[in-house]
C-alpha cells in the first residue's frame, strides 16, 4: 500500500444515479503528483474526476483519503459556467475562498488578498475587473485555476482545461498548471490532449472498456502504447 | 409636478398603496435576478398564475363551507394562505422533478401554467358570491390595500430583501457553479431550496398585493434591463432593484395623472426602461465601432 496516497479507490463502481460508468476501479493517486486522464468521449473521466471531489457517491466499494479529506480546486469545464452571468474575473476567482465562509458572514480583507495572490500566480491580475464571460478561453481557464489557487487546496483537479483552445493557450495552460505542480500541488488533469502530457504527467490513467489501464507516464504516453490504447477504443 | 409633491405628502389618500407600490418595485427583481440568471423566467410567468390559482381554491373552499381558518374572517389571511400554499407545493414538485432529471423543464413549467390559469378561472366560476372580491384580488387592487396588509407586505418584502441581500454570495454561488459549490462543502439542495422557499414568498405575498401581471413583469424586466449596463453581482442586483423602483414611481404617477390602471402602467413603463437601456447600448456599439 502506498503511504503518500492522497486518495484511494478500492473495488469501487462509479456512476449516476445507480447506473455504473466505471466498474472495479483500484487507483491511488500520490500526493505531490501529476495524473493526467486520458479516454474516449463518454468513457467516464469527468465522472471518474467528480466522485474523486466528491459531487458523486461511489456506487460500491470504497473511496478513502488515507491522509484526511484533501481540499480540492476544482477546475470544471469551462463551457459548464453559463455567460449569462454579469459576473467579473474576480468575483469568479473569489468563489474559491467561500469554503471558509460561514453563511451570513461577509468575504474578509484577507479573502479578496488571497484572491488577488491566486490572480497573480496565474498572471490574470489585469484581468480582474473584466466581464468573466467577455474572456476568451485561455483567460477564463486561468481565473477558474485562480479560483482553485484561492481555495488553498492541496489537490488541482481539472476537467479538459485546454479543450477548444488554440495550440499557443495550450502550451500556456499546460506550463502554467506545470510549475503549480512542481511547487507541491498534487494535480489530477482529464485531457484530449495526449501529447500536451509528454513530460508533465508523473502516470497516466487511460479509460477503455469500463476499464482503468494506470501506469507511469513514460511508458503510458509510448508510441506503441498510444497505439494500443487507440485501437483499444481508449481515445 | 404638483402631483409629484402630493404623492409624498404625508396626508396623500394613496400612499401607502404607493409606498405598497414601491417596496415590491424595488426588492421583486432582487429575486428576479436570480430567476433570470438560472434562466428560470418561464418559472416567473408560472409562479404567479399558480398563485392566483391558489387564492381562487382558498375562496371556492371558503363557498362551499370549508373555512381554512374557522374563526377568520378576514379574506386577506385565507387567501395569503391558498397563495402560499399553492407556490410552495408547485415549487417543491417542480424541484424535485428537475433532480430527478425527468422530462422537459420547459413542458412542465408550461403544463403548470395552463392548469393554474385554467383552474383559476373555473374556480372564479364556482365562486358566485364572491367574485367581484376574487376578481380584485386576482388583478391585485393595490390601490384599495388595507393597512394591515400594507405593514404585512413591508414586513415581508423587508425580509426577503434582507435576505437576498446578505445571502447573495451563497445563492450566486450554488446557481453559477453547484458543482464548484459541492467540492467546497456547500449544501446545494438546502441553498436552492432557502432561494425557492424566498422566490415562491415574494410571488405569493406579491400577486395578492399588486396581481399576478406586475410581480412577473417586477421580477423579469428589471434584471433584464440591469444585465445590459451592469458588471458584477452587486451592481447588477442594485440597478436591477432601482430600475424596479423608478417603473414603480413612475407608474404610479402615470397611472395617478391620467386615471390608468396601476398593475398595466408600471410594466409598461419597466418594457420603456428597457427599451431604452437597450437602444442606448446597440446607439454606444454603433459609435464605438465607427
Amino acid at each position: 500500500m502506498n503511504p503518500n496516497a492522497l486518495i484511494r479507490f478500492s473495488e469501487a463502481s462509479i456512476g449516476y444515479r445507480g447506473s455504473p460508468v466505471l466498474e472495479a476501479v483500484n487507483l491511488e493517486i500520490t500526493r505531490g503528483s501529476f495524473v493526467g486522464v486520458l479516454g474516449a468521449n463518454g468513457s467516464g473521466k469527468s465522472t471518474l474526476l467528480k466522485t474523486v471531489v466528491g459531487i458523486l457517491p461511489v456506487l460500491k466499494g470504497r473511496l478513502e483519503s488515507p491522509m484526511g479529506r484533501p481540499r480540492f480546486g476544482y477546475v470544471p469545464q469551462r463551457d459548464t459556467l453559463d455567460a449569462l452571468y454579469p459576473l467579473t474575473a474576480f468575483e469568479v476567482a473569489l468563489m474559491g475562498t467561500h469554503g471558509r465562509l460561514a453563511p451570513l458572514s461577509f468575504v474578509r480583507k484577507e479573502m479578496r488578498e488571497r484572491t488577488l495572490e491566486a490572480l497573480a500566480e496565474v498572471r490574470a491580475e489585469g484581468l480582474a475587473d473584466r466581464l468573466f464571460a467577455e474572456l476568451s478561453g485561455g483567460e477564463r481557464q486561468r481565473i477558474l485555476i485562480a479560483r482553485a489557487l484561492a481555495a488553498d487546496s492541496d489537490c488541482l483537479v481539472l476537467d479538459e482545461p485546454v479543450a477548444g483552445i488554440d495550440h499557443t493557450t495550450v502550451e500556456v495552460i499546460m506550463d502554467l498548471t506545470s510549475s503549480l505542480h512542481r511547487r507541491g500541488l498534487t494535480t489530477l488533469m482529464v485531457n484530449h490532449h495526449i501529447l500536451s502530457l509528454r513530460g508533465r504527467a508523473d502516470e497516466v490513467v487511460w479509460i477503455s472498456e469500463h476499464r482503468l489501464v494506470c501506469g507511469p507516464a513514460d511508458l503510458m504516453l509510448s508510441k506503441e502504447k498510444i497505439e494500443e490504447m487507440l485501437m483499444a477504443g481508449g481515445g | 409636478m404638483d402631483l409629484l409633491l402630493e404623492m409624498f405628502s404625508p396626508e396623500f389618500l394613496l400612499r401607502h398603496a404607493l409606498y405598497a407600490s414601491l417596496t415590491i418595485g424595488l426588492v421583486a427583481p432582487l429575486v428576479g435576478v436570480y430567476l433570470v440568471l438560472r434562466r428560470l423566467v418561464f418559472l416567473g410567468v408560472a409562479l404567479p398564475q399558480i398563485s392566483a390559482a391558489g387564492i381562487a381554491f382558498a375562496f371556492f373552499l371558503h363557498t362551499l363551507g370549508v373555512h381554512l381558518y374557522p374563526h377568520q374572517e378576514e379574506e386577506q389571511v385565507m387567501a395569503l394562505t391558498g397563495s402560499v400554499l399553492f407556490v410552495a407545493v408547485a415549487l417543491i414538485a417542480l424541484a424535485t422533478l428537475e433532480r430527478r432529471g425527468r422530462g422537459l423543464v420547459e413542458g412542465r413549467v408550461g403544463a403548470a401554467y395552463a392548469a393554474a390559469a385554467a383552474a383559476s378561472i373555473l374556480f372564479v366560476a364556482a365562486n358566485p358570491y364572491g367574485e367581484s372580491t376574487l376578481l380584485s384580488l386576482l388583478r391585485g387592487e393595490v390601490l384599495g390595500i388595507s393597512l394591515s396588509q400594507f405593514w404585512a407586505t413591508i414586513a415581508v418584502y423587508g425580509g426577503i430583501a434582507l435576505c437576498m441581500l446578505v445571502l447573495q454570495k451563497e445563492f450566486t454561488f450554488v446557481s453559477f457553479d453547484r458543482e464548484m459549490a459541492m467540492t467546497l462543502g456547500k449544501n446545494v439542495a438546502a441553498w436552492d431550496l432557502g432561494l425557492y422557499l424566498l422566490i415562491g414568498l415574494a410571488i405569493a405575498f406579491g400577486v395578492m398585493t399588486v396581481g399576478p401581471l406586475l410581480i412577473f413583469g417586477f421580477l423579469v424586466i428589471p434584471p433584464l434591463a440591469a444585465r445590459q449596463i451592469t458588471r458584477g453581482m452587486w451592481p447588477f442586483s442594485i440597478v436591477a432593484s432601482a430600475i424596479g423602483g423608478t417603473s414603480a414611481l413612475i407608474g404610479f404617477y402615470l397611472s395617478l395623472r391620467w386615471d390608468l390602471p396601476l398593475g398595466p402602467t408600471d410594466v409598461a413603463v419597466a418594457c420603456v426602461l428597457l427599451a431604452l437601456i437597450v437602444a442606448g447600448q446597440t446607439a454606444l456599439g454603433w459609435l464605438k465601432r465607427a
